[in-house]
């Protein structure tokens, strides 16, 4: 509680607690409320203590340290009740199914409007807004009649519930609360930190405050804040305090702003079901209507944040041929350009975003969707477009899904689907410009700079056993999460794919065997697995699922290792292609001699360093080299072999190698 | 079994319907889960309960079942006396199939089937509420009224749609069954959602989902088999007793196919296999639809 008493709002409140003060010490006889177990609700809750009389009343407020909601109760309990329209005290059976619709989402908060509006009009408009964005509303004092004035319906169905004639009857308000904690939120009676905790994570509450409190009033309602409920003045008379004004036009958007308030729609308007249960099913050459990438056409998927009036929320935007206008068996190129905005969105929130297109694409029914960056491949079933399903529904979908799962980070998105080949040229090298970026940003760190690596059993879905342990120098085996992504991702989703997993005491600094990752790795492979090196192929290398960038093989003939990307659809030296390695050392089995990695890792100063790491490498195919190119140069001038890079075979040079002995 | 003092992890142990002493009117509540080994090694078989399906709308009752039971099929509270009584089911399971209808909006007809059924029967109740998510909240809140302080089995929570089953839970002291679509780690995950909601632990029971067999049930045995292996190994996340309800099993083509005089025989046979092999992956209880297949699970349990 502040001390300037030279403000009014101040002033009036230190004059409201004074008074409520008074009121308590003369406050005599039985006090109860009728129908619950919760005795005078706030005060059971905040101090453990059923009041029962007057007495009790001033023990329970002592023991509260003077709070004045407790005050303000008691002297409510020991008045009469109110009549009809006015509800009064809420009996527990009623606020079992209020309780309830908070719960289960069907109301998205609380707000109490207290006080008498200068407008009626302002105020029943205010109502109309809480009433779509799903708001139960409260209302205590002249505004209830101002209401009904302007001829707005009140009660319970109309989620405007009229709990008495003065503002000081919105206490209710706060008894609602604590007994929402108490029944729904596990919160013990007595337990008042507990209690706040709820009431400022679950019970998202705002209080709209007109003209016209009495000093006690203001001081009950100053007395909410501490529950972490903002108040919202919309009138003159309460400046000076900690009041928040707001136009009355504002108000609700302000308070739903405040508390992180969201209105979420469930059902995604395309004329194809949308589930996880369709996230596996795959659709064949002979299915599909239309594909996008996989090599026959440029196509890359990019998802950046952006300022909020940047962002059309729900826009979708196609460029180019819909997929109707190409017959059957085509292939289109394709940009998935996503745009989100959100006051709690941060650009390093991006990648991890952009990888759960890929689920949400497979959760289409006629969708599909493989790889990531500028590497996927998009798939559409001749069933769903029959059904009439279009590019731009996948858009629909995206924006919708990606809304839905990050209520906390997104406030809009916007999503732009180009077809237009001349126009995907032109973007992709964009696109790759920011890929960069985000792989420089984790390049300076170490392994050892961090005590903690990352999980991810994304891919447990396919390979049921299967832990990537991702550190800073060693990005996942598809390339798509690094270090920094998966912390990312779990701050988003504590639940989720990415678990932090403490390195613990290290076993073996070469081979990059850490007691913590065993211990982790035991238990999210359900016993499977009981120890990993993660910076060897020989000895207890990491399993793979099947999304590895890259194979890395020993070649035994020249004690060599190799490496072959995704897109190598050659043999190998070893006489097997990428997709025969890959259907052998696939499925989270531990296979030493064999392992999945990203192309990053490569270039990891952690590459295989228990079996010298990049000297080793004697083949690679001819586009892969290109791709590291000068990155792995770089790398290998740095480590005072400039003539390396010529050394290492392709396909064109050599098919086999003897020439590279160490 | 080892006869170590320091007993392993266990499967937690989840009660299921309230007698007058724990609040409610049943005759008998149980306590399922509690297991420390896998499936038959020194499980008590008291704790594998078979649940009879009775629908509030027989059209969405497989025919087979429909044509045996006959009448019975239009009144859910005889049924689910007959299921107790006759049958022999363990647990009812009631199933508001009527919410399947288009535009379904009789919601005031759900406390009052609740409560014949309940008056019907003495045993512990599961109850499936609503199967359109729109319909979610309206339903589960009067499925959860109607049967306060009777601890039911509520369902069916998912990933996606999970709050009602919850918060009907939550505001009622119910349990819930928490469905996903063979997959372990949503299985986890949902179990997690379904904790930060409040529910604890000791009221969640898992349902990996079940096929039929010969139509994919080998997934659902092997999820089954994860997750008790999971919960032995200490997973908490993973340690609820599991319900199988393998409802497609009445509605595969040997079953629909069979000629009328076989087909109760196919169709009991074709539901017992499944239902038993998923007792041996771990189940707690299975929930079956033709009223024979009651007693041939009953039968084998007893072997």
């Amino acid at each position: 509680m502040k001390d300037r008493l030279t403000d009014s709002l101040a002033t009036a409140i230190e004059h409201g607690r004074t008074g409520l003060d008074a009121r308590m010490q003369a406050l005599s006889g039985k006090l109860a409320y009728a129908d619950t177990a919760y005795a005078l609700p706030v005060t059971y809750a905040v101090t453990g203590i059923a009041v029962r009389d007057a007495d009790g009343a001033r023990e329970a407020y002592r023991q509260s340290g003077s709070n004045l909601l407790v005050a303000c109760e008691c002297l409510m309990a020991g008045e009469g009740g109110v009549e009809i329209p006015y509800t009064g005290f809420i009996p527990d059976a009623v606020l079992r199914r209020l309780g309830y619709t908070l719960v289960d989402g069907s109301v998205t908060g609380l707000g109490l409007l207290v006080g008498t509006p200068e407008s009626p009009d302002a105020a029943a408009a205010i109502c109309r807004e809480m009433q779509e964005k799903y708001l139960l509303t409260f209302l205590a004092g002249g505004v209830v009649e101002a209401l009904s004035g302007a001829g707005v319906r009140l009660g319970l169905d109309y989620r405007l519930v009229p709990l008495g004639p003065e503002s000081a009857r919105g206490i209710h308000f706060a008894d609602i609360l604590a007994r929402v904690a108490m029944m729904f939120g596990g919160v013990q009676p007595g337990d008042v930190h507990s209690l706040l905790g709820y009431a400022a994570e679950r019970a998202k509450a705002f209080v709209i405050a007109f003209p016209g409190l009495t000093d006690e009033e203001a001081a009950f309602v100053d007395a909410l804040r501490v529950l972490g409920i903002p108040i919202l003045a919309a009138g003159e008379g309460y400046e000076g305090g900690e009041w928040i004004p707001v136009a009355p036009a504002t108000a609700v958007r302000t308070g739903m702003d405040l508390r992180g308030i969201r209105v979420t729609v469930t059902a995604i308007p395309i004329p194809m079901a949308c589930s996880p249960a369709f996230e596996g099913k795959s659709i064949r050459k002979e299915e599909m209507y239309v594909e996008f990438g996989g090599g026959r056409t440029p196509a890359f998927e990019l998802l950046r944040m952006r300022p909020r009036e940047e962002v059309k929320d729900g826009m979708v935007t196609v460029v180019g041929p819909e997929v109707d206008a190409v017959p059957a068996g085509s292939a289109l190129p394709l940009a998935i350009l996503v745009d989100v905005a959100g006051a709690r969105m941060r650009a390093d929130y991006e990648p991890v975003l952009e990888r759960r297109i890929h689920t949400f694409v497979n959760y289409g029914e006629g969708s599909w969707h493989v790889a990531q960056r500028d590497l996927i491949w998009v798939r559409l079933s001749k069933e769903a477009v029959a059904k009439g399903v279009r590019i731009r529904d996948i858009g629909t979908l995206l924006a919708h899904k990606l809304k839905a799962e990050f209520p906390d980070h997104i406030d809009a998105v916007q999503v732009t689907l180009v077809t237009d080949r001349q126009k995907v040229e032109e973007m992709l090298s964009e696109a790759r410009k920011v890929y960069t970026a985000r792989d420089e940003r984790i390049a300076g760190m170490k392994d050892e700079d961090v005590e903690t690596f990352y999980s991810c059993t994304l891919c447990q879905t396919f390979a049921p056993n299967h832990v990537c342990v991702i550190t800073p120098e060693r990005p996942a085996l598809c390339g798509a999460i690094t270090w920094l992504d998966a912390r990312v991702a779990h701050e988003i989703a504590p639940a989720g794919a990415n678990q932090p997993v403490p390195k613990g005491e290290t076993v073996d600094a070469v081979s990059g065997e850490f007691a913590g990752v065993n211990r982790f790795v035991k238990k999210a492979s359900h016993g499977e697995v009981d120890r990993i090196s993660l910076y060897s192929m020989i000895e207890n290398p990491m399993t793979a699922c099947g999304c590895f960038e890259c194979i890395a093989a020993i070649v035994p003939e020249v004690n060599g290792i190799l490496i072959v990307s995704r897109d190598f659809t050659g043999e190998t030296p070893l006489g097997m292609t990428f997709s025969t390695l890959a259907g052998t050392i696939g499925g989270g089995a531990q296979t030493p001699g064999f392992i999945g990695i990203s192309k990053n890792y490569i270039l990891s100063e952690r590459f295989l360093q228990a079996e010298n790491g990049i000297k080793r490498v004697v083949w690679m195919p001819a586009s892969l080299k290109e791709e590291l190119g000068d990155r792995l140069r770089e790398k290998l001038a740095a480590q005072g072999m400039p003539d390396l890079f010529a050394k290492i075979a392709d396909e064109v040079s050599g098919g086999r190698e003897h020439d590279r002995q160490q | 079994m080892t006869d170590s003092s320091e007993p392993g992890p266990a499967v937690r142990e989840v009660r299921l319907g309230a007698t007058r002493a724990e609040g409610g009117t049943r005759e008998v509540s149980y306590v399922i889960g509690g297991d420390r080994g896998l499936p038959f090694t020194g499980n008590r078989p008291d704790r594998l309960l078979v649940a009879l399906e009775v629908c509030d709308d027989p059209q969405f009752s497989p025919p087979v079942v429909r044509d045996y039971v006959g009448d019975l099929a239009n009144n859910p509270d005889e049924w689910a006396r007959a299921a107790e009584r006759t049958y022999g089911a363990d647990i009812i399971r009631l199933n508001f199939t009527s919410t399947k209808q288009r535009g379904f909006d009789a919601f005031s007809e759900i406390a009052p089937t609740m409560e014949r059924v309940l008056a019907a029967t003495a045993r512990p109740l599961i109850v499936e509420g609503s199967s359109e998510p729109e319909l979610d909240s309206e339903v589960f809140r009067r499925c959860g009224e109607a049967g306060e302080g009777e601890r039911l089995l509520l369902g069916t929570a998912e990933a996606d749609r999970y709050r009602s089953v919850a918060a009907a839970a939550l505001a009622y002291d119910h349990a819930v069954i928490a469905q996903s679509p063979i997959d372990i780690n949503l299985a986890k995950q949902l179990n997690i959602l379904l904790r930060e909601t409040g529910i604890p632990g000791d009221r969640i029971v898992i349902d990996p989902y079940t096929g039929a067999l010969g139509y994919g049930f080998e997934y659902s045995y092997s999820v089954m088999e994860r997750i008790r292996l999971a919960a032995l190994a200490g997973d908490a996340d993973l340690a609820m007793p599991v319900i199988s309800a393998p409802a497609d099993t009445l509605t595969v083509r040997e079953v629909r196919e069979a000629t009328p005089a076989e087909q109760d025989a196919i169709a009991v046979a074709w539901e017992f296999y499944t239902a038993y092999a998923s007792f041996v992956a771990g189940a707690s209880i299975v929930c079956v639809r033709h009223p024979l297949t009651v007693k041939r699970l009953h039968e084998a349990l007893e072997v």
